[in-house]
């Protein structure tokens, strides 16, 4: 057995070349693509960690604004209820100083419109009751009573200052006598005893119904009132002011 | 039938006889640079069939780099790789009518042996130093110095020897069996000679991976003993 030693070496040195070429050729660009490749996959990892890391962030984030928001809104609503409890508040307060208002105005008017009532009323009742003094005094009208009333007449004439009582007599037209019904007879009589007291003046008579009762003496410019109409005019305006 | 121990001699560059192994060597580097430049032509960031077929021839050669030295697989990938692709191909090159595989020839796995040898050295001395590498030898203690220089030698003597019986064996037995029955029968043999030239070749890269990690951990010095408190 010989061993070739230029075959030895030859094929010592192909497979150098062939480790070398191969090298070159495969195992170092296979090794390099596997390798970006992890590269590549931890960069994408990376990333995607980073990524995450962010929209996790984004997310709490969120939640915090999201918490945010709700206590700002509950906020925001007891301030609203607040302020509508406020201006309810102040709405019913305004009501009710309207409403006292209006009640006072009513009451007022109430009031007023009771004493205008009562008023009227009261002149109601007291031209009433005149009416009444009247128709009843109407029946009373005898001479009794008429010669009462020319008696008070001849009273008042005779208290009458002695200006009024020349005043009478100055006027041209004379003096009327009233009387509520014809006094037929007692009309002389009647004439003398009122020229004696009053003096020398022309008298005529008028009559008048609305007198009722009583005996009246009218001149242009003076009147004496001695009637049971004066009376009760008297008694309504003292009654009308007591109301 | 030519002796399994003799070359045949084809022809002569001056004084340099080409033999038919080292012409077979030739068209095997061929294939396997040519093919190889084929295959990694377009490689991409997301990988075809193709792609991930050489990355898997990659990756599993990257692991049992690392399963065997517990290193990273980078220093080692392309001689160990090569070694395994070349031996490979040249035993299974025997499947081609006419063709001795070149790993039958003494001459091509002593030299595949000579290079293991010269890898171990030089792995030693780019892992450890030089003076890692010769304390090596020293491995567990000076007295393993002889023995340990002598089992450099007989080794990678006895890694081509192994490699050389069993494919040079296989060869023969199917030129034997071929030459009396030559249809059929040497079928079951051929593929018995396809898993024996897988094997071989796994054994020969593992054995020089050992070999060279052996050397370069072997070649590390020893850690500082730490101080222990004995406990009573």
């Amino acid at each position: 057995m010989t061993i070739d030693f230029w075959g030895l070496g030859l094929q010592a040195v192909n497979v150098l070349i062939l480790v070398w070429l191969l090298s070159r050729l495969f195992w170092r660009p296979v090794a390099a693509a596997i390798a970006t490749r992890q590269d590549t996959a931890l960069t994408l990892i990376n990333t995607a960690k980073a990524t995450q890391a962010k929209a996790d962030a984004a997310l709490a984030e969120v939640t915090q604004t999201r918490a945010d928001i709700s206590s700002e809104r509950t906020a925001v609503l007891v301030a609203a209820r607040k302020e509508a409890e406020a201006a309810t508040s102040a709405t019913l307060a305004d009501a009710q100083a309207k409403a006292d208002a209006l009640l006072a105005a009513a009451k007022t008017e109430i009031a007023t419109e009771t004493e205008t009532a009562r008023k009227a009323n009261a002149a109601q009742a007291t031209d009433l009751s005149l009416d009444i003094a009247t128709r009843l005094l109407g029946q009373l009208n005898s001479p009794t009573v008429q010669a009462a009333f020319l008696s008070q007449l001849l009273l008042s004439i005779a208290e009458m200052p002695a200006a009024d009582r020349a005043a009478l007599k100055t006027d041209p037209n004379g003096v009327r006598i009233a009387t509520p019904t014809d006094p037929g007879a007692e009309k002389a009589v009647m004439e003398k005893t009122i020229r004696d007291s009053l003096g020398d003046v022309a008298l005529h008579f008028v009559t008048d119904p609305d007198l009722i009762a009583g005996v009246e003496l009218r001149s242009a410019h003076f009147v004496l009132h001695n009637s049971w109409q004066a009376d009760l005019s008297q008694v309504r305006k003292a009654v009308k002011h007591a109301a | 039938m030519n002796s399994p121990l003799s070359s045949i001699i084809l022809f002569q560059i001056g004084p340099v006889p080409i033999t038919q192994a080292v012409l077979i060597t030739w068209g095997i580097m061929a294939v396997l640079v040519i093919g190889s430049a084929l295959l990694t032509r377009h490689l991409a960031l997301v990988p075809d069939k193709r792609q991930a077929m050489i990355e898997l021839i990659v990756t599993t050669m990257d692991t049992q780099i690392r399963e065997t030295t517990g290193t990273e697989p980078a220093p080692y990938r392309s001689f160990i790789g090569t070694l395994f692709l070349f031996i490979l191909v040249a035993n299974w090159s025997s499947l081609i009518p006419g063709l001795e595989p070149p790993t039958s020839k003494l001459e091509t796995d002593a030299a595949l042996a000579v290079l293991v040898f010269v890898s171990v050295v030089w792995f030693g001395v780019r892992g450890a130093g030089v003076g890692g590498y010769l304390r090596s030898f020293a491995a567990p203690n000076v007295a393993m110095i002889p023995l340990n220089m002598l089992e450099s030698i007989t080794r990678v003597f006895s890694m081509f020897v192994r490699l050389f019986g069993n494919v040079m064996s296989g060869v023969f037995v199917i030129g034997i069996v071929a030459s009396l029955a030559g249809l059929l029968v040497p079928i079951p043999l051929m593929a018995l000679d396809l898993l024996t030239g897988l094997v071989q070749a796994y054994i020969f890269a593992v054995l020089a991976m050992v070999f060279i990690s052996a050397t370069v951990e072997d070649g590390q010095p020893d850690p500082a003993p730490s101080l222990q408190k004995k406990v009573p």
